[in-house]
């Protein structure tokens, strides 16, 4: 039989947490929870080792875990290659947030532009929640949160691609809520609104504005807030649910 | 393993970690309602067996399942 009095080590992986929110959700989480921080990134390696510098200085702990979430067998392999070396860590704690925009007009849009954007949003999320679930559930407790975004919800032009991949997140999102409830595994989406980060850089912050009902940009650290509300166990009773944070722009 | 092994393994874990009760274990009961076994549970069926008996059980392995008997039979099998 298995070893139930082992201490588990907790720990929570962000995808895509070498910049912008996924940067801010791991040092939030490491201000905020006990768990062991594995922060994913693809290509972004100094920017990773920033990410943990920071996370370090919050006074947490964490690790780099490089991998591509839209390729299955890299996922699998880094996972299940980490919990051979770690037979006592449980990721308890899974925020899929690894996104990329490739904007343009549908009728212009390249079939590879549609297809990237639908594989780290919508695939990545699979691939990675795909595979660790099982031991959420024998684990009987779990938090899962899909960073999705006001343009899955109300769509945004110029984003057919990035909008259809958040839309078909917040329905799986919706689902798999209520396959895994009853195991006290809650499964979330957080939906920003425009947010100061690298993805936005180049947006024309001083004109958008004007149609944000709070009149400004929202930061990376207000959306790691909710995040790390929705991680932590105070958020029990909430699941399956889209939660907004965009100032006033749209609900 | 013989099949009385077998047998006698499975019927103490449904026993002692699934909270079934010793009577209902007849073979052609069915483990999803005789068994009160809800779908979630045959995550920790899996964990079970892999850790009673060495062998990883996935999700096809379950479509032809539905009695305990049907249940003995498939730990033999992959015993086998």
């Amino acid at each position: 039989m298995q070893d139930k009095k082992a201490v588990k080590q907790k720990f929570a992986l962000v995808t895509g947490g070498s910049r912008g929110i996924g940067r801010a959700i791991c040092i939030q989480l490491a201000k905020d929870s006990e768990y062991n921080i594995l922060i994913n990134y693809y290509s972004n390696k100094t920017a990773a080792k920033e990410t943990l510098k920071s996370v370090e200085e919050a006074g947490g702990h964490g690790e780099l875990m490089p991998f591509n979430v839209t390729d299955a067998e890299n996922v699998k392999s880094t996972l299940d290659t980490w919990h051979e070396a770690n037979p006592n860590a449980i990721i308890e704690v899974i925020v899929n947030n690894a996104g990329i925009t490739q904007d343009g007009m549908f009728m212009w849009m390249k079939a590879e532009d549609w297809s990237k954007v639908i594989d780290t949003s919508l695939n990545g999320f699979f691939n990675v929640t795909n595979h660790l679930i099982q031991k959420l559930l024998v684990n009987k407790y779990g938090r899962i949160i899909n960073m999705v975004s006001v343009s899955g919800l109300k769509g945004t032009p110029g984003q057919t691609n990035y909008s259809a991949a958040k839309g078909a997140v917040i329905g799986a999102t919706k689902a798999l809520a209520q396959e895994v409830a009853k195991r006290n595994v809650t499964v979330n989406a957080v939906a920003p609104g425009f947010i100061s980060t690298d993805m936005t850089q180049d947006l024309d912050e001083k004109e958008l504005k004007k149609m944000i009902p709070a009149n400004r940009f929202g930061t990376a650290e207000e959306v790691a807030h909710l995040v790390s509300f929705l991680a932590s166990e105070k958020s029990g009773y909430i699941t399956g649910d889209i939660i907004n944070i965009n100032g006033g722009i749209y609900s | 393993m013989t099949k009385e092994n077998i047998v006698e393994k499975v019927d103490e874990f449904l026993i002692d970690d699934f909270e079934v009760a010793e009577e209902a274990l007849v073979p052609d009961a069915n483990l999803k309602d005789a068994l009160d076994l809800d779908s979630l549970d045959f995550v920790d069926l899996v964990v079970a067996v892999e850790s009673n008996f060495g062998v990883k059980l996935t999700g096809e392995d379950f479509v032809n399942i539905h009695t305990l008997q049907n249940f003995y039979d498939l730990i033999e099998r992959k015993l086998a």
